[in-house]
């Protein structure tokens, strides 16, 4: 079982809540997913609109944890703003903490990321940074507090896998007791068995899931895919070999010439 | 008084904060506020008076990945 | 028998034209002053693309507004049936294979089909998908035009009458038409806002409606003659029915200009907003609400599935029929 900032979960797959194609695939994502996490983001809502008020409820609905998200903050100010508002709304101290730094590649911005990080620890938030596979603000975010890290798979939406596995695997190796979260950039549940044969200990899927042709089933799909990388990597899976080793033994075989 | 929600001139009423998002319509809404860029906590939303060109963000839950 | 009908956009009038061609007296009651733009209807596309529409909406969908060609035919005799065009960027090419994994009855034409299809194209796309079948109205017209009719068959409307469903006596029924104004009534429904512009240029000619794909914005071109051209659309889950944002407009020229350039020197003759009523399913539904029968719902396929919905509203109220709980179920 996986424990993040105290909180007990069997599932390893968390969900994003944007861009399907209706409020009732989603929550049918939700339930085939089998997710325990949610990440739910702040817009601005006028007087007489109840989009996001009906969006909330039908998210009460389903039971599970909330992670809201600073998605589209460019500053440490507009990050760390928009985290103590989600606070109070969402009635959680989770935050993912993302501050882009790049328009094209939606990467972060690895210098606000840590101070924003460093400024939210302090104020008693638990941060789930969402990073690069760069070692060196891997350890800086550890150092000034956080206890999660969200690395991307590869750039957000781009349903692209795992751009670099060496870096993520060489992260993995670094910090063998952190809960570490691929987030963005998976788009098959192949990818993301990889990623849970790598160790790593969960994944963020939005894009792969609410895009896909039929995203409830793909929620299942990559459930199961999740589960089997896990099952994988506790099983202690064979090394890869450069010659041939026969599976079946050649001594007592008949002599047949 | 003239300020600024969500972006959009209004013109409103009244002047405290709370007040201000009555008079809009958000009462018994799940909302959170801003001033000026600054977060404004819901039990300070009561003392917070208005001033002529104030910028205001009211946000709500939205979907996000 | 006598039936009053609220809201005189493309569900009311088409429920309207159901109704009295079984001989039912029809009163419609509108908030409005006219057929015109307080309705969704106003800022629709027109087009009668079900095919296309099975990329992201159901097969009930695909399969029930296969029906809305020949209806609007038969009633309005304005149908241009040139079929629909889609196209991707080279960037955005894993858009063009993803909508042709997911919708069916195309054929992938290459350059000298576009050509020949769209001439004013032809030099700017080497491949894209042709759909034959589908076709495209003006909505405007259409249901003005559907609007004359009614009239001339007795139909007696009430403009300037914003009324609430449960007040209204000296009826058999009442049938609720008002899309997202039935919130308050309906809390499952949610709006989705479009925002669309019209534009004129006599540098490019379209015979049919075009659609180019994107991963955020995609947008679709319809033809409505004389130099006019239909853009649109956005969707904003918002129930919002006003205030046009720069960056949609910003979005939906960028898209038209990259389409054919002729847009950029294009006027802009009127840019539009309203929000499409929609369930959580984004499947219209026929309803008893009481006494009251509610047709809404209709999403992004107003001119698509009105008519259908239509047809089951008349079922429902003059064969006694029983509503099914699943569009699935309406594909008969």
């Amino acid at each position: 079982m996986l424990n993040m900032y105290g909180t007990a979960l069997q599932s390893r797959l968390m969900l994003g809540t944007s861009q399907y194609p209706s409020p009732a695939s989603l929550a049918e994502s939700v339930k085939t997913s089998n997710t325990q996490i949610v990440t739910v983001s702040l817009r601005r809502e006028s007087g007489d609109s109840l989009a996001g008020q009906h969006f909330w409820q039908m998210i009460q609905s389903l039971n599970v944890h909330v992670l809201p998200n600073t998605a589209g903050c460019h500053t440490v100010k507009e990050a760390v703003t928009t985290a103590h508002m989600a606070r109070e709304v969402f009635k959680t101290d989770w935050i993912k903490l993302e501050v882009i730094g790049e328009q094209d590649t939606l990467q972060p911005d690895v210098y606000a990321l840590v101070d924003a990080a460093r400024l939210l620890v302090q104020d008693g938030f638990k941060v789930f940074p969402y990073c690069t596979e760069d070692l060196s603000v891997a350890g800086k975010l550890l150092d000034v507090g956080c206890e999660v890290l969200m690395p991307w798979g590869a750039p957000i939406g781009s349903g692209r896998g795992l751009n670099n596995p060496y870096g993520l695997r060489t992260l993995r190796a670094h910090f063998p007791d952190v809960p570490l979260v691929i987030d963005a950039g998976i788009g098959l549940p192949s990818h993301a068995a990889q990623a849970m044969e790598l160790g790593y200990d969960m994944i963020l899927l939005n894009t792969a899931v609410a895009k896909a042709g039929d995203p409830a089933k793909m929620a299942g799909a990559f459930a199961q895919a999740i589960e089997a990388g896990r099952s994988a990597y506790e099983a202690g899976p064979i090394e890869k070999r450069d010659m041939a080793e026969p599976s079946t033994p050649v001594l007592g075989k008949a002599y047949l010439v | 008084m003239n300020i600024v929600i969500n972006g959009e001139p209004k013109v409103v009423h009244t002047e405290g904060l709370q007040d201000v998002l009555h008079e809009l319509g958000y009462q018994n809404k799940v909302i959170v506020t801003a001033l000026n860029g600054h977060f404004v906590s819901e039990p300070n939303r009561q003392q917070i008076q208005l001033k002529e060109g104030d910028k205001v963000e009211v946000l709500a839950p939205m979907q996000g990945g | 028998m006598n039936i009053a009908i609220i809201g005189a956009g493309v569900a009311g009038l088409t429920c309207a034209t159901e109704f009295v061609a079984r001989g039912a007296k029809v009163t419609i009651y509108e908030k409005g002053p006219s057929i015109g733009e307080q309705a969704c209807s106003w800022w629709a596309g027109g087009m009668l693309a079900p095919w296309c529409e099975g990329e992201t909406a159901e097969s009930s969908v695909v399969k029930l507004g296969q029906h809305a060609k020949s209806w609007w035919k038969t009633h309005t005799a304005q149908v241009q049936e040139n079929g629909t065009l889609v196209f991707a960027l080279d960037r955005d090419l894993s858009e063009l294979r993803t909508f042709a994994k997911r919708t069916t009855d195309y054929q992938s034409v290459g350059a000298q089909e576009i050509a020949q299809l769209e001439p004013d194209l032809g030099e700017r796309f080497s491949q894209g998908l042709f759909f034959p079948e589908e076709a495209h109205i003006d909505p405007r017209k259409s249901i003005l035009s559907l609007f004359d009719q009614l009239v001339s068959a007795g139909v007696i409307f009430k403009f300037n009458c914003e009324v609430e469903p449960g007040t209204l006596s000296g009826f058999e029924c009442v049938v609720d038409c008002t899309g997202l104004a039935a919130q308050d009534a309906i809390p499952e429904l949610r709006g989705v806002k479009g925002e669309m512009l019209l534009l004129r240029s006599r540098d490019v000619t379209l015979q049919r409606s075009i659609r180019l794909l994107h991963p955020r914005i995609p947008l679709y071109v319809v033809p409505r003659g004389n130099g006019l051209f239909m853009v649109g659309a956005t969707m904003i889950e918002n129930t919002e029915r006003t205030r046009v944002s720069a960056r949609s407009v910003f979005e939906m020229l960028g898209s038209a200009f990259a389409l054919h350039p002729a847009f950029s020197e294009a006027e802009i003759v009127e840019i539009g907003v309203d929000a499409r009523p929609a369930y959580l399913n984004n499947l219209p539904k026929v309803n008893w609400r009481g006494k009251v029968l509610t047709v809404n719902g209709m999403y992004r396929h107003g001119f698509l599935l009105a008519p259908v919905m239509a047809r089951v509203a008349a079922n429902a109220i003059f064969e006694g029929y029983q509503i099914p709980e699943l569009m699935d179920e309406y594909c008969y």
